[in-house]
C-alpha cells in the first residue's frame, strides 16, 4: 500500500524548511500550498497523515476508530458490538463460527472496489469453442455469435503474417485517390491526393466451366442469378473461397432488386451525399461511379467468364461429360480440384524447328589439319613403357646431378635383391649393395625416441610402485619368459620413476608389437598390484605355472605345484612343538594400549619406525602419506644400495636406534656427587644454605 | 583328585537357535549369561530353574530363572564377556559390530563397528577393564578403547592370515587363535609377538591360572595343552568319541586347572584329567546325563542340534555349564 511516497528517516538541510515555503523564485503569486496534496515538503512523521487512493484518511485516532476496517470506514460493525469470547485460532480455529458465512473478499471493498470489480467482471466466449458452418451465418440470429468463435483458418493467418489484412484485397498495392467519401461522406476529389492502397478485397473466383449458352427461349438468368448464388453461398461456401476476409458484403450478391425510386428525398432519407441525384427519372440503372478495377467486382458481369464463382449453370449433359471426366483415372493419381477437368488436348509447346540441312557438296572453309599424322605420336606412357632408360640413365641424359639420397637396393643385401628379382621377373635390377644406413639415419629408434614415449602407456606410480614390491616380495608374471619379464621390471622402474629411459625394445620388434606389450605390462601391474584390505587375506597368489604344456603326454590337467609346506607346520604335524613351531614377531603395541594396560611403552618405540615394521597398524600418529613414503621406501628395492642392505633394512637397523636401558642401575645415580665447591661456583652460596 | 560334578542341577531354557556362548557372571558366579544364535542374550538365575524346567510355550513368558533379555542384535549373537565389576558385558556376533551393555539398564553403551565380517570373539582386557580385545572372521584383532567415546580402534592387529576365532587375556598378553593354525601371542609389556604354530585350525583357545600353559583346541579332534614358555606341548586330549573336525567348539579349563572340559560335535562333553591326559567324564548334553564307557553314539546318526557349543567352568563352586544346539543350557554341579 504504497501511496504515499517514502521519506528520508531524517530530512536534508534543505527540506528543513516550512511547508508552505517556495522552493523556486517564481513568477506571479504561488499557489495556495495544498493541504491535502503531498507537495513533497517535509512533515514530520507525527502530522503525516495516511490516505487512501480517494484521499480520504486511512488511520484514525485510537478514540475515533483506530484502523478504518471498520463498517464502512466508520467505527463498529453492520451489527454494532457484539461481545464475543475469545477463541485462540492456534488450537480450534472459527469454533464459534461454524455456521457463520465464512469472509469473501467482497465484504472488505468499498463501493470503488465493487464497481472496479464489477468492471473488470466480462463475460467472455469460451475458447476452443467450433462453429459449424461459416460464422457469418451464425451473427445473424441474435445469441448464436456469442458462442461461435472465429477462428481464422491457416491460409488466413499465413496470410496476415504475409502483411495482409483483413478487408484488403491480395496483390500489389494500388496507387490511387484516397476514398473518403465513403467514410465521411463528403466529396473529396480535390482534397486529396494519391496514395499506394492495397488493393480492394475482392473475389476469387474460380471459373468451374465454360459455359455454353444454350438457353432456350425465355430463360432469364438475372431473374434465376440471385437465387441460386444465394443457395450455393448458402449450401456450399465451402465450394468456393469467396473472399478472404469476413466482410459480409463483398460476397453478399448485390441486391437485383431494383431500387424503388421516388420523387424528392426525405429529410429522413437524405444521406447528404451529393451523387445521388434525387431527382433522376427513368428506370434506377445502378451504373458504377467509381473509377478504376473495382468496376468489374462491383457489378457483376453478364459475361460468364468474370462470373461470380457458382453463378454457373450446367446442364445435365456437362454434368454427365464433366463425372465422366472426372471418373477417368488422372494422370498422377488424384482426382481434379472441384471445378477443374484434366485437359484432354495437351497444350501447345512451343514449336521446335529442325536444323537447316547442309546442302549437298558444302565444305567448310576450315580445314583440320593433319588428321592422318596423328596416329604416328605415342602417348607418353607409351613412350615411357617402350623406354629402356631407368631413372639413372634418363638423368645421366639430361646431364643432371645425382640427388644425394640412395635407392633402396643400395640398403638391401645382394639376396634380398635376387629375391625380388625372381619374384619380379626383372632382371635388371640394381645391385644389392647391403649398405648401412649412413650416420644421420643410423639408429632410427633414437631419432623416434622422442615419438615413442608418448606410446608409453599410463601408469599410476604407486601401483608401479606396489607391483614391483609384490615382485619383490616373491611373486611376479611372467615366470616362463625371464627376459619378458625383466622388460616388465624395467618398465615397472620406469613407471615407478627409478628409471627413466624409453622401455626396452628388442631387435626386430615392430613398435606396434613394443607398444602392445607395454600396455600388457600395465594391465598386468594393474592387476598383480598387491590387492589391499580383507582382499588380501582371502587370496594367495597361486603357485607359479611352470610349462608343462611343454613336456609332451603331460595332461592337459594342471596339476597344482605342491607348495613347499612350512616346516613349523610340518613339525607341528608330526607333534614336535616347541622352538620348531615358535617363531617371534615384532609388535609395537600403541602408547595408549600400553596406558590402557598400566605398563610402560616397550623400551624400543622409536616414534616413526615402530609402525612400518610389524603390520600391526595403530590408529594414531604416523599420517598416511609419511605411512606410504616408509613403506615405499622399504618395499621397492632400491638399486642404489647394496644387495645385502636390501629387504632386511629395518631388522637389522632397528637395534641400533635403541639406546640400552640397564634396569638394575642407574648412572645418575651411581656416579659420584660433584663436589660443593662446584656447586657453589654455579648455584652461589646462599641458596645452598636456604636449603638448609 | 577331587570329585567332579556330574549331576544336572539346572536347564536353562528359551532360546530358539543354538547356544554358541555361555558364561558365568563375575565375582560371585551366581548368573550365567548366554548367547544364542535366535539374536538375544539371556541372564538366566540357575538357582531357579530346576532341571526338568521346560521352554515355555508362549514366547513373551519367561523361562524359569531367565533375569533378562538384552536384545539388540541383528545376527547371532557368537561370544560373551563380563566384566569383572558386573556392571557391563561385551557381545558380538554376526552383525559385525562389538555391543558393550549395561546389565542393568539392557542398553548397550556403545557399540564399535570397525570389523569387516563377524566377529568371533571379544573379551575384556587392560586394567579396569578398559579395553576390549576382539577377534574377528575379517582376519583382524582390534582392541578398543572403553573409557573414551572413540569409535576407532586403539590398534588392530592384522597379523593372522585367516579368520580369527578366539582371543584371550592374562594380564598383559593377547594371544589370538586363529583358522590359519596359529597361535600369536602379543605382549604389550614386552612388545613382541610369539607365534606357536598348531598345525590345524584353532577353534578355542583358554590360559592357566598361572599363564604359562594355553588349552588350544583344533578341527583335528584333539584339545592340547601347550607350555607358554617354549612353546612345547604338554598334553594332548583326545577320546575316540570326541569329535571336532569342522565346527567351532569351545574348551575350558575346571577346578583350579585339573580338568579339561570340551564340547564335541556329537552332543558330548568331554572331561579329562589335566595331567594324566585320560578322558574323566563323558556326558551327554541332550540326555542330561553322564555316559559311561564307549559313549558313542548308538546308531544315532550325528545332527546339527546335537553340538555342544560351549561349555564354561564356573570359577567359583563346582559346577559347570555346557550349551548345547539344542537351545538349553545344562548345568552340573555336585
Amino acid at each position: 500500500m504504497a501511496y504515499k511516497r517514502q521519506r528520508p528517516p531524517s530530512p536534508s538541510a534543505a527540506q528543513k524548511r516550512s511547508r508552505g515555503e517556495a522552493k523556486n523564485v517564481t513568477v506571479g503569486t504561488a499557489l495556495p500550498p495544498d493541504e491535502e496534496g503531498d507537495d513533497g515538503a517535509f512533515v514530520p512523521v507525527w502530522k503525516q497523515t495516511v490516505t487512501d487512493e480517494q484521499g480520504r484518511r486511512r488511520l484514525h485516532g485510537a478514540f475515533t476508530g483506530g484502523f478504518s476496517a471498520g463498517y464502512f470506514n466508520t467505527v463498529g460493525s453492520k451489527e454494532g458490538w457484539v461481545p464475543k469470547t475469545f477463541v485462540s485460532s492456534r488450537t480450534n480455529r472459527h469454533k464459534d463460527q461454524a455456521n457463520a458465512a465464512s469472509q469473501r473478499a467482497e465484504d472488505f471493498m468499498d463501493e470503488e472496489d465493487l464497481a472496479e470489480a464489477a468492471e473488470s467482471r466480462q463475460l467472455e466466449t469460451a475458447q476452443g469453442f467450433a462453429s459449424i458452418g461459416v460464422a457469418e451465418h451464425g451473427a445473424n440470429d441474435g445469441f448464436f455469435g456469442l458462442f461461435v468463435i472465429e477462428q481464422d483458418t491457416v491460409g488466413v493467418k499465413i496470410a496476415q503474417k504475409m502483411g495482409w489484412r483483413r478487408a484488403q484485397g491480395v496483390g500489389r498495392k494500388v496507387r490511387r485517390l484516397a476514398r473518403l467519401d465513403e467514410a465521411m461522406g463528403v466529396a473529396s476529389g480535390d482534397a486529396t491526393s494519391e496514395h499506394t492502397f492495397a488493393p480492394t478485397d475482392a473475389c476469387t473466383m474460380v471459373p468451374l466451366a465454360e459455359e455454353v449458352r444454350r438457353k432456350g427461349l425465355g430463360h432469364r438468368p438475372e431473374a434465376r442469378l440471385a437465387r441460386t448464388s444465394e443457395k450455393e453461398a448458402a449450401s456450399s461456401p465451402s465450394l468456393v473461397l469467396t473472399s478472404l476476409g469476413n466482410s459480409t458484403t463483398s460476397i453478399k450478391p448485390k441486391s437485383v432488386q431494383a431500387k424503388n425510386s421516388s420523387f424528392g428525398v426525405g429529410v429522413l432519407n437524405d444521406t447528404g451525399s451529393d451523387d445521388e441525384d434525387p431527382y433522376e427519372l427513368g428506370p434506377k440503372i445502378t451504373l458504377n461511379k467509381s473509377i478504376g478495377k473495382e468496376k468489374k467486382f462491383k457489378k457483376p458481369s453478364k459475361f460468364p467468364k468474370s462470373a461470380v464463382a457458382g453463378h454457373t449453370f450446367l446442364t445435365k449433359r456437362e454434368l454427365v461429360g464433366s463425372a465422366l471426366s472426372a471418373s477417368r483415372p488422372p494422370h498422377n493419381g488424384k482426382t481434379p480440384l472441384n471445378g477443374f477437368t484434366i485437359a484432354t488436348q495437351s497444350l501447345e509447346t512451343k514449336r521446335k524447328f529442325p536444323p537447316p540441312t547442309i546442302p549437298p557438296g558444302w565444305t567448310s572453309a576450315r580445314s583440320l589439319v593433319h588428321t592422318s599424322d596423328m596416329q604416328s605420336f605415342p602417348s607418353v606412357a607409351d613412350a615411357a613403357k617402350s623406354s629402356t632408360l631407368d631413372a639413372k640413365a634418363r638423368a645421366s641424359l639430361l646431364h643432371e646431378t645425382l640427388l644425394p639420397g640412395k635407392s633402396v637396393f643400395d640398403f638391401i643385401s645382394k639376396e634380398t635383391r635376387d629375391h625380388i628379382a625372381a619374384l619380379t621377373g626383372k632382371t635388371d635390377l640394381p645391385q644389392g649393395l647391403g649398405q648401412s644406413a649412413s650416420d644421420g639415419y643410423q639408429a632410427a629408434d633414437q631419432a623416434q625416441s622422442k615419438d615413442l614415449w608418448k606410446f608409453v602407456p599410463v601408469l599410476d606410480k604407486a601401483v608401479a610402485a606396489a607391483a614391483l614390491a609384490k615382485g619383490a616380495a616373491g611373486w611376479m608374471p611372467y615366470a616362463e619368459n625371464q627376459k619378458k619379464r625383466a622388460r616388465y621390471v624395467s618398465f615397472l622402474e620406469l613407471k615407478a620413476g627409478l628409471k627413466n629411459d624409453l622401455p626396452e625394445r628388442l631387435d626386430g620388434v615392430s613398435t606396434s608389437v613394443w607398444v602392445k606389450e607395454l600396455h600388457e605390462f600395465a594391465h598386468a601391474a594393474e592387476v598383480f598390484k598387491p590387492s589391499s584390505g580383507i582382499m588380501a587375506s582371502r587370496f594367495i597368489s597361486s603357485a607359479s605355472t611352470r610349462s608343462s604344456a611343454a613336456e609332451p603326454g603331460s595332461s592337459l590337467l594342471r596339476q597344482p605345484a605342491a607348495v613347499p609346506e612350512d616346516p613349523a607346520e610340518q613339525a607341528a604335524k608330526l607333534s614336535m612343538y616347541g622352538a620348531m613351531t615358535r617363531s617371534k614377531l615384532p609388535f609395537h603395541p600403541a602408547r595408549l594400549l600400553c596406558k590402557r594396560f598400566d605398563v610402560k611403552s616397550p623400551p624400543e618405540v622409536p616414534t616413526h619406525v615402530d609402525n612400518f615394521n610389524s603390520k600391526a597398524t595403530t590408529a594414531e600418529a604416523v599420517s598416511k602419506s609419511s605411512m606410504d613414503e616408509i613403506r615405499h621406501l622399504t618395499l621397492v628395492p632400491n638399486p642404489q644400495l647394496p644387495k645385502t642392505l636390501q629387504g632386511s633394512v629395518p631388522a637389522v637397523l632397528a637395534p641400533e636406534y635403541h639406546a640400552i636401558v640397564d634396569v638394575e642401575s642407574n648412572e645418575a645415580l651411581l656416579t659420584e656427587r660433584a663436589s660443593e665447591d662446584l656447586f657453589k661456583a654455579i648455584f652461589g652460596n646462599d641458596a645452598d644454605e636456604d636449603d638448609d | 583328585m577331587p570329585p567332579f560334578p556330574t549331576t544336572p542341577i539346572a536347564r536353562l531354557t528359551g532360546h530358539n537357535g543354538i547356544v554358541h556362548a555361555v558364561t558365568y557372571s563375575s565375582g560371585s558366579s551366581s548368573y550365567i549369561l548366554t548367547g544364542a544364535s535366535d539374536r538375544t542374550i539371556r541372564l538366566y538365575n540357575p538357582l531357579k530353574a530346576p532341571p526338568d524346567s521346560e521352554a515355555p510355550s508362549a514366547s513373551s513368558t519367561y523361562a524359569p530363572g531367565l533375569v533378562s533379555k538384552y536384545s539388540a542384535h541383528g545376527y547371532e549373537v557368537l561370544s560373551l564377556d563380563v566384566d569383572r565389576d558386573n556392571e557391563k558385558f561385551v557381545s558380538t556376533g554376526g552383525d559385525k559390530t562389538v555391543f558393550l551393555w549395561d546389565v542393568q539398564t539392557a542398553q548397550t553403551i556403545q557399540r564399535w563397528s570397525g570389523h569387516n565380517a563377524r566377529v568371533n570373539r571379544g573379551v575384556f582386557a587392560g586394567s579396569a577393564d578398559s579395553v576390549i580385545v576382539t577377534g574377528s572372521f575379517d582376519g583382524t584383532v582390534k582392541l578398543w578403547d572403553t573409557k573414551t567415546r572413540n569409535w576407532k580402534p586403539i590398534m588392530t592387529l592384522d597379523d593372522a592370515k585367516d579368520s580369527v576365532t578366539d582371543v584371550a587375556v592374562f594380564d598383559c598378553e593377547i594371544l589370538c587363535a586363529s583358522v590359519d593354525g596359529r597361535v600369536r601371542s602379543y605382549d604389550i609389556r614386552m612388545g613382541g609377538c610369539e607365534v606357536d604354530v598348531i598345525g590345524y585350525p584353532v577353534t578355542s583357545l583358554a590360559v592357566s591360572k598361572k599363564g604359562t600353559e594355553m588349552l588350544v583346541s583344533s578341527l583335528d579332534s584333539a584339545v592340547r595343552l601347550i607350555d607358554r614358555t617354549n612353546g612345547q606341548l604338554l598334553k594332548a586330549y583326545r577320546d575316540d568319541a570326541f569329535v571336532n573336525t569342522e565346527l567351532r567348539v569351545r574348551s575350558t579349563l575346571g577346578l583350579n586347572d585339573s580338568v579339561v572340559l570340551s564340547g564335541s560335535e556329537d552332543g558330548m562333553v568331554f572331561a579329562w584329567d589335566l595331567l594324566e591326559g585320560e578322558c574323566l567324564h563323558k556326558f551327554r548334553h541332550a540326555e542330561m546325563r553322564e555316559v559311561k564307557g564307549k559313549g558313542a553314539l548308538n546308531g544315532k546318526e550325528k545332527r546339527k542340534k546335537d553340538i555342544v557349543s560351549a561349555v564354561a567352568f564356573c570359577p567359583t563352586r563346582r559346577e559347570w555349564a555346557s550349551a548345547g544346539g539344542d537351545g538349553n543350557v545344562v548345568v552340573w554341579g555336585m
